[in-house]
């Protein structure tokens, strides 16, 4: 029974960091809470649906244009709402306010055009799981948990190896001062908004070929990714990864002991323990987000 | 006729709720989302109590508006140490918590099922039971809220937090002690929530956790911001247009299957277009823009 709940927590974080890292990696570089990018995770999701069941494509040849399609959504948000507000120096509560908006607009969109019911991509009945000391574990299981390695491997590769990821590290660090470097700020988000949106679609398939889909499932994967990020620290790569195990351990541990019902409750409680006493998260120094976090 | 009412005594309650985060989020510019925790806190004590003790309905007033401002107290306090969207997210937390715990605790609060058949309230041997009825005492309601928060803004009170809200530091600096102001506003607002809460409970007579979720306390924020943050009128405003709008929506016939969603479609874009091209909202005069100095 331990060893399932340990593997149901590896599973869960697996989903969790991919989100979170997007999340964080938009919140550092743009510097505000990216709402509208659980509607990211829900579009990746429904769009291999589409593609699937309402086009008749095998699956291996959706999950391609899915993620596609998730990316333009990302930077459609990013070039047609956040740039005007940006441009306008409008403040981070502001852009969150208009990500809150353009979620719950989006959100219902999919509402109407897919049902509120859960719809699914999975082939065919449960599968058998496979025998690892004691727990079960599916064959799609254990590629979400590959596929979320992979990707925070080459993200972070990005981010430390090419121009393109330091120009991020830069504008991350001081706008002002990148821009003067002559680093168009611009550019670099919309390219955030891109690697981040691709994350999010991946995410996305990944959750609802394990567990389904609903048109709410964008919010809660955002909310528990939003968590891993604070918890692990928004700054670090490698604090997002831990922040994401360490929330999925704690949730699984918790509905273990008393109940899947309080999963979310046990991850919220986590959460305001940290932002009140270490809201720069477990690994970063105090950096932007410990200032972004006791008002600058 | 009686429709007509029932849109009135709705707009009433959500006056109530936005007029008291407007104190919170407008006038001390603690942007938070947990309004809809604190009204469904409000309804729940004061069903409870009517159903199990049978208590009468002004002592469940009272012991709602209490409790609902200890725990306003409970939000307010980290509030001083947490700012900007860290303090967004923190308020999301508490309302995700207070949903859960509606939600969950099922032998206390029936959880998903709600609580049926809350009686209807008597005040000095008076039983309110008609919609007049009730739209007599949320119209007398919401003419309290609105004035004691007129009090409280003209008054020095009112102008401190202001001054927290345009810049804390000034606030501290002029020897004002800004936590005693913050938690304070924080316990009259959810104190004022709480009683929108229980003239919700008493007047619907059946509460369950889905009228108080995050999507709630983001529709009332919504009210604030459109109608216009830190102005007296402006989420009165707010609230007759944004409760207005779906009925409106019913008129043109849309089926009834779409219109939930084309109705948060609304509130949604409403918000994008206000954030877009008027932040300050209709009557506003605040656009919670004080986090910008930092770019």
């Amino acid at each position: 029974m331990v060893a399932q709940v340990l593997v149901n927590g590896i599973i869960t974080a697996a989903e969790y960091a991919l989100i979170s890292l997007g999340f964080a990696l938009i919140y550092r570089t743009a510097g505000f809470i990216h709402f509208s990018h659980g509607i990211v995770l829900t579009a990746g999701a429904y769009l291999t649906f589409l593609l699937t069941k309402w086009l008749g494509l095998p699956l291996s040849y959706s999950i391609l244009p899915a993620v596609a399609l998730s990316v333009l959504l990302g930077c459609l948000i990013e070039t047609a709402v956040y740039r005007p507000l940006r441009r306008r120096k409008a403040s981070s509560l502001i852009l969150l306010l208009a990500s809150l908006g353009v979620y719950f607009a989006l959100q219902n969109i999919v509402s109407m055009a897919f049902g509120d019911g859960t719809r699914t991509i999975r082939l065919g009945g449960p599968e058998e799981g496979i025998n690892v000391l004691g727990a079960r574990i599916t064959p799609v299981q254990v590629m979400i948990i590959f596929v979320s390695m992979a990707l925070f491997v080459v993200v972070a590769l990005l981010m430390k190896r090419t121009r393109i990821g330091r120009a991020m590290r830069a504008v991350a660090s001081d706008p002002a001062l990148a821009r003067l470097c002559g680093i168009e700020s611009d550019r670099v988000i919309l390219f955030v908004f891109a690697i981040g949106s691709a994350l999010a679609g991946v995410a996305g398939i990944l959750v609802a070929l394990d567990v389904n889909m609903t048109p709410t499932m964008g919010l809660n994967a955002l909310m528990m990714g939003m968590l891993a990020a604070i918890i692990g620290g928004v700054r670090s790569i490698p604090g997002v990864a831990l922040g994401a195990l360490f929330l999925g351990m704690a949730q699984q541990l918790g509905g273990w002991k008393m109940g899947p019902q309080w999963q979310d409750a046990t991850a919220f409680v986590i959460l305001l323990a940290f932002l009140l006493f270490r809201p720069q998260g477990v690994l970063s120094r105090k950096g932007r987000s410990a200032k972004l976090g006791f008002g600058s | 006729m009686e429709y007509l009412l029932h849109i009135v005594i709705l707009i009433g309650i959500y006056v109530i709720l936005s007029v008291s985060l407007n104190l919170i989020a407008g006038y001390t510019g603690a942007l938070s989302i947990a309004h809809a925790a604190f009204y469904g806190v409000g309804a729940y004590v004061a069903a409870l109590m009517a159903l199990k003790l049978h208590s009468p309905f002004l002592l469940n007033v009272v012991c709602a508006v209490f409790l609902c401002g200890l725990l306003g107290a409970l939000v307010g306090i980290p509030s001083l140490r947490i700012r900007g969207d860290y303090f967004v997210i923190a308020t999301f937390a508490f309302q995700v918590i207070t949903f859960s715990v509606l939600n969950n605790w099922v032998s206390f609060t029936s959880g998903p099922m709600g609580l049926p058949g809350i009686p209807q309230p008597m005040i000095f041997g008076l039983k309110i039971s008609s919609h007049l009825g009730f739209l007599l005492l949320i119209g007398l309601l919401c003419a309290i809220t609105l004035l004691i928060t007129r009090q409280i803004v003209r008054s020095p009170f009112g102008r401190v937090l202001k001054t927290i809200r345009e810049d804390e530091v000034l606030a501290q600096a002029a020897g004002k002690n800004v936590a005693k102001y913050k938690v304070l506003v924080f316990v009259v607002g959810a104190g004022m929530a709480a009683v929108a809460g229980v003239m919700y409970a008493y007047y619907i007579s059946f509460i369950d956790p889905t009228s108080f979720t995050v999507m709630e306390s983001i529709f009332i924020l919504s009210i604030v911001i459109i109608g216009g943050a830190g102005s007296l009128w402006g989420p009165v405003v707010g609230a007759i247009v944004l409760v207005m709008l779906p009925e409106a929506l019913r008129f043109i016939g849309l089926p009834s299957s779409i219109a939930a969603n084309i109705r948060q479609m609304l509130y949604g874009g409403a918000l994008v277009a206000f954030m877009m091209w008027r932040p300050q909202g209709l009557l506003g005069e605040y656009a919670f823009e004080k986090e910008s100095s930092q770019t």
